[in-house]
């Protein structure tokens, strides 16, 4: 089916819950509330058959963040968006309903600072052993200056 | 197993490590943990403060072998962004350069799994294949690996009628080459008895585990972004979808064999058919605001882009999720209960970005908890010397043809 009628299915099913809008031939995108999440996910996962999560992704707005779950079927993408406060920053799992979502999450959690609750398994994903505490290198405000290259041996004073 | 402790594999330059620890108990794998993280490069950040025509760039430097499949994702995303569309036979280039990148990652997979088993043979013949299809892709290009051939509005080489003919000659002589291999499994009973068993991903934890691309057309799943979601010229061209039910190594062997009978296909095809016209029409520098979600099929599985733009010429954030992260989870649950030999061959299998990398594996007793250091060369050696010393020829195994 295509993008329309599956908006307007999805638009009926989930009522005030969702805002559906369609994006381009195959795309879609579910605006939720945060606390939605997982009853919209496992409802999507049963009844409209989107069992493929292709990734999250999470943005950076200044005063907020707003995480994108990818989900595609054999025919169309649908994105389910949600906002979550940039102070406390907090996000329940997907894992019990889509197992595969683990890597993704703990993508998150090691370079956004969005705390998952429930994740299984809660160990940082890719930043090295050593990294500083409360350093979350994809948000805006995180910059990295370079230092400065010196020969070793030379006279710095002398600059 | 015996106990042996090594302090670390020597790395050549250019090769991947990524850490995988094993629980185990006599022979049998109880449990699996994998650790990433050290060819994080932070590409991700890095793109926010380039502009998009440095980003195409940089993107293809994520992965030497699939470059292409990341630059066309991003090309395609953006010039979705700009509202342009490339001229037909850009497109066809462009699709031509994506199978041509297929099939020589395939044949230095097919190889590499001929290497974790011990086929050495088979392994230097799919290699010196490859190095026909590296020919044609500097002779169209000018480099054997990163192409940039991509740019946002179409392609930047042609291809003339010279180039044409070299290599529609040569795609003749490497079907009749992959034929060959085909046929190999019906006479070397022992390539099918080696392979057959090994690694079992049932249908439902392939889907539970969102696992893409070969990993999961093996165990029967139809997904495949050329036919899901497709762009550049897979619409007007037929081809079919490699697909086989055996959930093992054996099955995604298959698989990757017929994708590479589909991809001399589809070549053969768009090289007879090749539109006239120009190859690229000019783009804008500023990318007007928006957000787009981007899939291509890159030899390994799934490659999916998302990219959201503000309207200047620095994008405002590039998401960039490569096929072998979404193999990981399928990985770890396809290393449990399984014989300590049996670990090279599986990891190879999912065909992970990292080809003939040597990988630190850490070895757990699962009794005493005491960790030992293993390099994957000498893992091979000895994987190789438990099947020597099994009598395989009593499975019954076919060769799914």
């Amino acid at each position: 089916m295509n993008a329309e009628t599956l908006s307007l299915r999805l638009q009926e099913s989930f009522g005030t819950l969702a805002e559906i809008t369609v994006t381009g031939p195959r795309r879609l995108i579910c605006k939720i509330a945060s606390d939605q999440l997982k009853s919209v996910v496992t409802r999507l996962r049963k009844e409209f058959h989107f069992t493929h999560l292709s990734t999250i992704s999470a943005l950076d707005l200044t005063d907020r963040f707003e995480i994108l779950y990818h989900f595609a079927d054999s025919e169309l993408c649908l994105t389910v968006r949600t906002e979550i406060s940039r102070e406390t920053p907090e996000i329940s799992t997907i894992t019990s309903i889509i197992p595969g979502a683990i890597l993704y999450e703990r993508e998150l959690q090691d370079l956004f600072g969005i705390k998952i609750k429930d994740i299984p398994d809660n160990r940082p994903l890719l930043l090295p052993d050593d990294w500083k505490e409360g350093n979350y290198p994809l948000r805006k405000d995180w910059t990295f200056q370079m230092p400065l290259e010196t020969i070793p041996g030379d006279d710095h004073s002398e600059k | 197993m015996k106990n042996k402790i090594t302090i670390g594999p020597q790395h050549p330059a250019l090769k991947e490590p990524i850490s995988l620890r094993l629980t185990y108990d006599g022979d049998i794998i109880t449990d699996a943990d994998l650790r990433l993280g050290y060819t994080h490069r932070g590409l991700e950040k890095l793109a926010e403060g380039k502009s998009y025509i440095q980003n195409l760039y940089l993107t293809e430097r994520i992965c030497g072998i699939c470059s292409h499949s990341h630059t066309t994702a991003f090309a395609l995303g953006v010039e979705q962004l700009m509202g342009i569309e490339p001229p037909k036979r850009g497109t066809a280039i462009r699709t031509i350069i994506a199978e041509l990148e297929r099939i020589h990652s395939h044949l230095l997979w097919l190889g590499v799994a001929a290497h974790e088993i011990g086929f050495d043979s088979f392994f230097m013949y799919t290699w010196r294949d490859r190095e026909h299809v590296l020919d044609i892709l500097e002779s169209i290009s000018g480099n054997r690996i990163h192409y940039a051939i991509n740019t946002f509005g179409g392609v930047r080489r042609d291809i003339d009628q010279d180039q044409r003919s070299t290599i529609l000659e040569q795609i003749a002589h490497l079907q009749k080459r992959t034929e060959y291999y085909l046929n190999l499994g019906k006479t070397e009973p022992t390539l099918t008895a080696r392979l057959a068993g090994v690694g079992k991903l049932s249908k439902e934890q392939a889907i539970d585990l969102c696992a893409v691309g070969p990993t999961t057309r093996a165990s029967g799943v139809a997904q495949d972004i050329r036919k899901d979601d497709p762009s550049l010229s897979y619409p007007d061209v037929p081809f079919e979808i490699a697909l086989s039910d055996t959930c093992d190594v054996l099955g995604r062997v298959v698989v990757r064999i017929k994708e590479l009978i589909s991809s001399y296909t589809i070549i053969e095809y768009l090289l007879k058919n090749l539109p006239d016209g120009e190859i690229r029409v000019k783009a804008p520098r500023k990318v007007p605001e928006g957000e787009v979600i981007s899939r291509y099929e890159a030899p390994r599985g799934e490659n999916i882009h998302y990219i959201k733009s503000n309207g200047t010429d620095k994008p405002e954030r590039l998401k960039v999720r490569a096929p072998t992260l979404a193999n990981y989870p399928a990985t770890v649950e396809m290393l449990k209960n399984v014989f300590i030999a049996d670990v090279p061959l599986i990891f190879a299998a999912i065909d992970p970005c990292v080809c003939c990398a040597e990988r630190v594996i850490e070895l757990v007793d699962s009794h005493t908890g005491r960790p030992e250091i293993i390099t994957m060369s000498q893992l091979r050696t000895e994987a190789n010397n438990y099947y020597r010393k099994k009598n395989i020829r009593n499975k019954e195994y076919l060769w799914p043809w």
